[in-house]
């Protein structure tokens, strides 16, 4: 009976052709128009599906099952009819999954252009395709559909105009928002600011593409302020990378759905910096950890000694130190302008750009040569610097230490400290204020414990009394320095090509080059994949390398689990990895970025340890041989 | 120090990332027992060293007869069932649903459209449909011999359920299962499935 009846409607489908509705067993179908057809304009068809009671056609984006309706359109030469343009959708709960589309009465609009000097036909046709469904079943429906083009208004004016007015808009024409996604393990969270004009207390997201969220998943929303945050849960079969938010947001009032395309930026680990404040604090604390780094401690140290040797009136050294914290945070500033100023200028660069410079490598390697010579008590800098200059530091004490502070900046900068990653990267996505303001807290940050030191100078009554043993002292503070000096030597032979080869490019066993399309590959291959964000003047990345990725745990593991391992060098610069950091909401190396299969991507932390290698991909299966 | 809080950070990332998933490419295929037309139990981990197509059907479906009117899908099964594959059908209607069907009908029906899996199983309270997060009919996926998943999604690139339609389509389904048992990757490993809701 049900067949039968099945049949019956799709004979009368196929075989009617009239401007009248069409009748299935589902669904009064029928196309209609506004306004008369004139050559030289463009006119607005609709095709009016009507199903029958709780049964539903489908949106562009179904959902979990069934099918766009299609319209194929039958035109005179010349004519051109547009895209469906698809009113907001519903949810549409089917047992345990979700689908997208449209109860009752819908109107499908199209723009049809009609050129310039054309005769208009009587009628044109259309051929219409929709599958209808209800709980438990689903039904292809079909019919040849005409358009009588002949006469002035018709009856559906109205209901074409309210249509229209009620269809979706593009976000930005509603005014300025803030729009900003992160992708994390589960899901994929939406922070808005919607314009005033786009008023609501519920949002819903309504995704264009398939197989990238987990449709019948809840959308949770919070408030935060001003902003929205909505959580969209992942598909847990995805289909191609979640690398956007795409399709419409649904307000509960007026007007009520804006098209959205936001770009998803990888997340970073739990209690990344997400928001200014926390990219502030992280940056002061990345600031701290800057002074413990291998290139900063030794300056610092002959600072501090300095101090040891007491003898100063506790005013000046206050101005001292105040005066070595300003050289560091005006330092920091004038970085972040001149990257600020560059990436205006178009430059794909990031934190560590400087470093990307042999002339910059090449100098910092002669000054700290300088600073271990001097250490090692070979020259006093008096004996170099001309006596005018000499004077001058004797006459003006504050510019030394201003300067100290500057030359403390620039030996920090092949250290990027953890924490700093996250902060730098989200600055310099926020603009110029708040990119300063990051980079000033990462200036003070450095700056607070020798500041504080200069103003409470008991503090240093631990330091021994100056003596012979701090000759010894110096010495050996001179040993990191000659290491540096060495290292940065080799850095310098590698970006000027005097090495063949940088050590980063040439591969090590197992390890190949990056590129986003080699990922994309892998991935689509189901291949566990790790990427080493990596640069030779980079001290972080390479203390990682040898504890960690080069030890022989780390290659059991690698090649146990059939871990693809990619490398991306950024040791000269590279504007692709430079735009592939970016997307990861990072600005500097290293980064590490693991690909699990049926999992999103996920960023480790700077600081790598075989524990942290180990629970991302024990999990994976092992790899037969 | 920076130990410490590096741990607790990345303990914290993962909290969040262990909860239970579907199984998707690259994962290992979730093990089940159900009972065939013949009320003959098959158990998935009994097949290990095989490839196995699990494909999702319902008669009632217009998506799954497209697939098999067209004998495009008894096609598929009778040349990998050639090659050593093992198909199974998997209803998984609940029963009480108007579309249930009966373990001798869902034999008939088999028969009649010339279908040639290794099983037509029954899944009657859909556990292995939601264990599969299986979501239309059809819903195919590939395990290979080790027991992982290499292909989960559409039989092919073209939604419709016009029969002339499979002549021109890509088949996902072959391609996959001819990479993979040649010891390639697939090329194209997850789709959007497309066709009917399962009815849970």
């Amino acid at each position: 009976m049900r067949k039968f009846l099945l049949l019956a409607g799709l004979l009368l489908a196929s075989a009617a052709s009239f401007a009248a509705p069409v009748l299935t067993e589902h669904v009064e179908a029928e196309l209609v128009r506004g306004g008369p057809v004139e050559p030289g304009k463009a006119f607005t068809a609709a095709l009016r599906l009507k199903a029958i009671p709780h049964w539903h056609t489908y949106w562009r984006n179904p959902g979990d099952s069934g099918q766009p309706t299609a319209i194929e359109w039958k035109l005179p030469p010349g004519w051109t009819a547009g895209p469906i343009q698809w009113p907001q959708p519903e949810r549409l709960p089917i047992g345990p999954l979700l689908n997208f589309g449209y109860e009752g009465e819908v109107l499908l609009l199209t723009e049809i252009t009609v050129p310039a000097g054309a005769a208009v036909p009587a009628a044109v046709s259309v051929f219409a395709t929709w599958l209808v469904c209800n709980e438990s079943r689903c039904v292809p429906e079909e019919a040849e559909l005409r358009l009588d083009l002949a006469g002035g208004d018709t009856p559906w004016a109205k209901a074409i105009a309210g249509t229209r007015a009620s269809l979706p808009v593009k976000a930005e024409s509603l005014g300025a928002w803030r729009l900003a996604a992160r992708g994390e393990a589960q899901k994929v969270v939406l922070e808005f600011t919607p314009p005033p004009a786009f008023a609501g207390e519920r949002f819903t997201f309504f995704p264009f593409d398939e197989g990238k969220i987990h449709n019948p998943g809840a959308q949770s929303l919070t408030r935060k302020g001003e902003a929205f945050v909505l959580e969209l849960p992942r598909s847990t079969q995805p289909v191609g990378a979640f690398t956007r938010v795409y399709g419409l947001l649904v307000s509960d009032r007026q007007p009520r759905a804006a098209e959205i395309d936001v770009p998803v930026v990888a997340g970073a680990p739990a209690g990344a910096a997400t928001g200014f404040a926390a990219a502030l604090v992280f940056a002061f604390i990345g600031g701290l950890i800057l002074n413990l780094m291998p290139c900063v401690l030794p300056v610092l140290s002959i600072k501090i000694l300095g101090f040891a040797g007491g003898g100063r009136e506790p005013r000046a050294m206050r101005a001292h130190g105040t005066l070595y914290a300003l050289g560091v945070v005006s330092s920091f500033l004038a970085f972040a302008g001149l990257m600020v100023a560059l990436k205006a200028l178009g430059s794909e660069i990031g934190w560590g750009f400087q470093l990307q410079s042999p002339w910059f490598v090449g100098g910092l390697a002669l000054l700290f040569l300088a600073l271990a010579l001097n250490l090692s008590g070979l020259f006093e800098f008096g004996a170099l610097v001309p006596a005018r200059l000499a004077g001058a530091q004797l006459r003006h004490p504050g510019a030394d230490a201003f300067f100290t502070g500057v030359l403390a900046v620039a030996v920090a900068s092949p250290c990027t400290a953890p924490f700093m990653g996250a902060a730098l990267g989200y600055a310099l996505t926020e603009g110029t204020g708040p990119a300063m303001a990051v980079f000033a807290a990462l200036g003070i940050g450095m700056a607070v414990p020798y500041l504080m030191l200069s103003w409470n100078p008991a503090w240093l009554r631990w330091v021994p009394k100056p003596g012979r043993w701090m000759v010894r002292f110096k010495q050996a503070l001179a040993v990191p320095l000659y290491a540096t000096v060495i290292w940065l030597g080799w850095v310098f032979a590698l970006q000027t090509g005097l090495l063949a080869g940088t050590a980063e490019a040439k591969q090590a066993d197992g390890w190949e080059p990056w590129s986003e399309a080699r990922v994309e590959a892998l991935v689509a291959q189901g291949k566990p994949v790790f990427v080493d964000f990596t640069a030779a003047w980079c001290v972080t990345c390479q203390v990682n390398k040898q504890l960690v990725l080069q030890r022989p745990d780390a290659e059991l593991l690698f090649r146990e689990r059939g871990v693809a391992l990619l490398r991306a060098d950024w040791t000269k610069r590279d504007p692709a990895i430079t735009r592939a950091l970016a997307a990861l909401g990072r600005n500097g190396v290293p980064v590490y970025v693991a690909y699990r299969p049926g999992r999103a991507p996920e960023l480790l932390p700077e600081i790598l340890t075989q524990d942290i290698l180990l629970t991302v991909y024990r999990p994976v299966p092992r790899k037969v041989p | 120090m920076k130990q410490i809080l590096g741990r607790m950070l990345i303990s914290l990332a993962f909290v969040a990332s262990q909860a239970v998933a579907a199984p998707a490419v690259g994962q290992p295929a979730p093990d089940f027992t159900l009972t065939d037309t013949a009320g003959k139990t098959v158990k998935l981990s009994d097949q290990k060293g095989k490839f196995v197509v699990l494909e999702w059907v319902n008669p009632e479906c217009p998506y799954v007869r497209k697939h098999y009117n067209s004998a495009n899908m008894p096609k598929l099964q009778k040349e990998f069932g050639a090659k050593n594959v093992t198909w199974l059908a998997i209803n998984s209607t609940r029963k009480g649903h108007s579309e249930f069907k009966s373990p001798q009908e869902m034999a008939a029906w088999m028969k009649q459209t010339g279908g040639a899996p290794a099983a037509t199983l029954l899944d009657a309270d859909s556990k292995v449909g939601r264990l599969y997060a299986a979501v239309t009919t059809p819903h195919m996926y590939i395990i290979d011999p080790k027991g992982t998943l290499v292909y989960v999604g559409a039989i092919d690139d073209k939604r419709s359920t016009r029969e002339e339609d499979v002549k021109t389509a890509k088949n996902f389904v072959r391609v996959a299962l001819g990479e993979a048992m040649a010891g390639k990757p697939v090329s194209t490993a997850s789709t959007n499935p497309y066709g009917c809701s399962i009815k849970y």
